[in-house]
């Protein structure tokens, strides 16, 4: 009787233990790759960062230049009042269009893949933030008349595309990951109601996902990093 | 007979313990290591990386140039007013270009989507719409339109009660009719194929035709674009 009971436990012990070792041993596996970093890789990580480097300073630059230029527009076109009204026009297209940094009140909205632990539902999918979940709330904002909108310091501009890319989202084809911080600028009150009962904020709290809504007179949007081109298309005049 | 099992009870205690103690580095071991950050990138991933920094650091390049030139021609021009209106006039086309407040022709992409009118329920719905013009925008898009309705920055596609679609605030009906300028090919694709959304909607028993054009108009938005919640700098 206590003999039977004993082996039982030993059996038990051993296929934990078995279990234990192989993991182990993936791991192991696994950080032995990530320890023993080739030449090669440390080569090609400092290039990637000097790049990265060189990036950001030459992106500095040419936001300083933009800041010139508007000035030289300024100063050209101030002797000349149909010149003036151009030049305004010209600096409010930028806005519009995402090529400047704009300033306003709004709301910010953030949205957050779930914490339930992931044993504890049946569908992996119900838990996360999805690219159609962020697609419709700024589709709602748009609704809601938002002037400028930017999800984690990304512009939404006229080619704004956001898609799925495995674990994270692509807007602008940048990796986007979770907390999605969402600004708009607009009328606060109105932004707001995208709070409402039915909205598309309830239906993701229905799902656990982490979803918070804060109005604000003084909201930032950065202007969009890349460069707006247009290849295909050409300016026709109009037909009327 | 009993010294005997209280040994082993003894031993399986202490194993048990190692194990659980092994077993909880690991995992802590687990969630600390981050696959996004650079240490812990593979050699194609970081070539990958590599390669996507230098583009946009030669695109960056580009731009740069463009700007020192743009405000080279200016100061050269500043005292023709002639030469300065001009310039002016070419920055001020570009940016209604892209805004959408002029008429823009070029290759790209005709959809027409004739609803399937035997079953009420699968209805075109805003998000339908919402999605292809993303898939389009992912394929480099230019310039869209539904219905000569232009796609702004800020156009917003809903459904009202269920019944028809509002775009910029206008009620479109079916059939709808989706233009497109870019790439001709690109457009196409995205929304072909297993998972593209056209393919999606012919499933469920709508007429989706997509044509290829070398001539694509779209129209330019006619409403005003103003702005009300934007503030003027501080420094102008």
């Amino acid at each position: 009787m206590n003999k039977t009971k004993i082996s039982i436990v030993l059996g038990l012990m051993c296929v934990a233990l078995t279990f234990g070792i192989c993991l182990q041993i993936r791991t192991v596996e696994n950080s032995n790759v990530k320890v023993a970093q080739t030449y090669e890789e440390n080569n090609l990580r400092a290039e990637v960062l000097k790049y990265k480097e060189k990036y950001d300073n030459i992106y500095q630059n040419i936001t300083q230049e933009e800041k010139k230029l508007e000035e030289e527009r300024k100063k050209a076109t101030q002797n000349n009042s149909v010149l003036e009204e151009q030049e305004a026009q010209i600096n409010n297209a930028n806005k519009l269009i995402g090529l400047a940094e704009v300033k306003g009140p709004g709301v910010i909205v953030t949205l957050q893949d779930s914490k339930k632990s992931s044993d504890k539902v049946l569908n992996l999918n119900d838990i996360i933030v999805h690219d159609g979940d962020v697609l419709s709330v700024i589709n709602e904002l748009k609704n809601a008349g938002a002037e400028a909108i930017s999800i984690n310091d990304q512009r939404i501009v006229s080619t704004t595309a956001i898609s799925c890319d495995g674990n994270v989202i692509s807007i602008n084809k940048e990796k986007v990951g979770s907390p999605f911080v969402i600004k708009a600028i607009g009328l606060p009150e109105s932004l707001a109601a995208l709070d409402r009962p039915g909205g598309y904020l309830e239906y993701l709290k229905k799902y656990d996902i982490g979803v918070s809504l804060e109005k604000s007179n003084d909201i930032t949007i950065p202007k969009y990093s890349g460069k707006l081109e247009i290849k295909y298309g050409h300016t026709v005049e109009s037909q009327e | 007979m009993k010294k005997g099992k209280i040994t082993m009870i003894f031993t399986v205690a202490i194993a048990f313990f190692a194990l659980a103690c092994v077993m909880s580095m690991q995992f802590k071991l687990v969630n600390e290591t981050d696959i996004t950050s650079i240490e812990n990138l593979r050699e194609e991933e970081l070539q990958e990386q590599l390669a996507s920094w230098k583009q946009k650091y030669e695109e960056a390049q580009n731009q740069y140039k463009e700007v020192k030139d743009k405000i080279q021609e200016y100061a050269d021009k500043k005292t023709s007013d002639i030469e300065t209106s001009a310039l002016v006039k070419t920055e001020l086309e570009e940016a209604n270009l892209l805004l959408g407040k002029t008429d823009v022709e070029g290759e790209g992409i005709e959809i027409v989507i004739n609803e399937n009118k035997d079953d009420d329920f699968v209805r075109i719905k805003d998000s339908d719409l919402l999605s292809i013009v993303n898939s389009l925008k992912y394929a480099g898009a230019e310039a869209i339109s539904i219905n000569e309705e232009r796609i702004l920055p800020m156009t917003d596609i809903v459904d009202i009660q269920y019944s028809f679609i509002k775009i910029n605030g206008q009620r479109i009906l079916a059939p709808y009719v989706i233009k497109a300028i870019g790439n001709k090919s690109h457009l196409e694709s995205s929304l072909l194929g297993n998972g593209g959304y056209a393919e999606r909607l012919k499933n469920i028993g709508h007429q989706v035709t997509i044509t290829q054009k070398d001539n694509v108009l779209v129209k330019k938005y006619n409403g005003d674009i103003t702005t009300k919640y934007i503030q003027e700098d501080e420094n102008n």
